[in-house]
């Protein structure tokens, strides 16, 4: 017996050793599904904090770039107001329109810190559960879609970005209505892939590629990217389907948060079918 | 004593910011080279560190890269692995007499035999480890790996950049 402690004692080192690397094993396999909380993210206070400064110098080089496309969408928003419509006809006044509901709810925040050339790609944003950010939101840009929040903190939150294999959005063909879905197998930050798409559907280069929603994290109809190409290996009964983001991740200054106002009815629903 | 604590601290800090505001958003070659400089605190640390010291330091060193990077446990792994390693390295590589009291782990302290097998061999380990771990599979292992060799040659090279402009021969005390 006392040899046997002695000779623990003697391989104390490596059995400290095997120990930290199973714990460093644990929290590696504990955090691929996405969807669980991860205590260790950029969401953390401090971490947040330390992004937040280089935030505020690099943003400089960038302002030119951020006001033109902010001034570019202003204007497609005001293109849109009710403002600039006319009346067809004056006959009625539409005092509350009961017709149409809010369904999503868009929280501006600001990218702090991103990553796009890593096998798993993640951003901080400057605002967490304070301004109404939990996990499983949408995130898009200007052009298109950018993430999904994994993790929030009071006043930041980690998103998964599409550059990553944990995600797997679901997404249709606008012109034709196929769905599938956007699955980053590319290692490029420009492309995606969009797989399980089957082989009797036509597929043209050029077809946009949207978020076909009602998963509750993006809306419908926002678009992703633009096919570029198409591959049919035989004996597979998939397209293998190549897109172009539309979103220039190398470059997120500011991005949306959606909210799904109704997701919480939605999800209730589902739930009491599924209950036997 | 407590100068060595400070030293290490403050050498903590500053790689540790220079890492995560710096180097991760060097985009050399649309990131296939990315250089892990803050395992230079790591390297630094003072030889006659008990094992289990410099092991917690490898843990803590690996967790704070983690927290920056949104990737559990990766660095921590490979820090970790690092520093079990040097434990047993530092072993192989004593001069026969053994190392001095408060001999430092520097280029111009050991000599460039010493302290290329030294350095070299340990960031070639930890970023064999970090890069394998971080894709997850065997399937392009040579890619992955000429990726690892080239950004431990880039760290190397900082790390020697890096002790040519902060320690001189004649004050390499800490």
């Amino acid at each position: 017996m006392r040899d046997l402690f002695r000779f623990l004692y003697r391989i104390r080192s490596t059995l400290m050793f095997l120990g930290l690397l199973l714990v460093s094993m644990t929290l590696l396999y504990s955090s691929n599904a996405h969807h669980k909380a991860q205590a260790i993210s950029s969401s953390n206070a401090v971490v947040g904090t330390i992004f937040t400064w280089r935030k505020e110098v690099t943003d400089y080089a960038s302002l030119k770039e951020v006001n033109r496309k902010l001034a570019e969408e202003n204007a497609s928003w005001r293109n849109r107001h009710i403002s600039t419509y006319t009346p067809m006809e004056g006959l009625f006044a539409k005092i509350q329109d009961t017709i149409r509901q809010q369904q999503y709810r868009v929280i501006t925040t600001k990218v702090v810190n991103s990553t796009w050339h890593k096998p798993k790609n993640y951003l901080t944003l400057d605002k967490g559960t304070k301004a109404g950010l939990h996990g499983d939101m949408g995130v898009i840009g200007t052009n298109g879609i950018v993430g999904v929040v994994s993790d929030a903190s009071p006043g930041f939150a980690s998103v998964i970005s599409v550059l990553s294999p944990d995600i797997k959005t679901s997404v249709q063909m606008r012109r034709t209505g196929h769905f599938g879905l956007l699955y980053w197998d590319t290692n490029d930050p420009l492309t995606s892939s969009v797989i399980d798409i089957a082989k009797h559907a036509r597929i043209a280069v050029g077809d946009t590629v949207e978020t076909r929603g009602g998963d509750g994290i993006f809306p419908a109809g926002v678009t992703v990217g633009v096919v570029e190409t198409v591959e049919d290996a035989p004996g597979n009964n998939y397209h293998a389907i190549t897109i172009r983001l539309s979103e220039d991740m190398t470059r997120s200054g500011f991005v949306y948060v959606v909210e799904d106002l109704h997701r919480l009815e939605r999800d209730t629903l589902q739930l009491e079918n599924e209950r036997p | 004593m407590i100068v060595t604590v400070l030293a290490n601290f403050l050498r903590f800090l500053v790689l540790m910011l220079l890492q995560v505001l710096v180097l991760d958003h060097l985009d050399v070659l649309n990131g296939y080279m990315v250089p892990y400089l803050y395992v230079l605190f790591l390297l630094m640390l003072p030889i006659e560190l008990p094992a289990w010291a410099q092991l917690t330091a490898g843990a803590v060193t690996g967790l704070t890269m983690d927290y920056f990077s949104s990737t559990p446990g990766m660095h921590m792994s490979a820090c970790v692995v690092m520093t079990y390693a040097r434990t047993n390295l530092l072993r192989l590589l004593a001069p026969r007499e053994g190392y001095e009291f408060g001999m430092r782990p520097t280029l111009p302290r050991m000599g460039i035999a010493w302290y290329f097998t030294y350095a070299g061999l340990l960031i070639l380990i930890h970023h064999l480890w970090l890069f394998f771990v971080e894709v997850h599979r065997f399937d392009s292992f040579f890619g992955t790996f000429f990726r690892a060799l080239l950004s431990a040659a880039f760290t190397f090279a900082l790390c020697l950049l890096a002790q040519f402009l902060t320690t001189s021969p004649d004050r390499s005390r800490r």
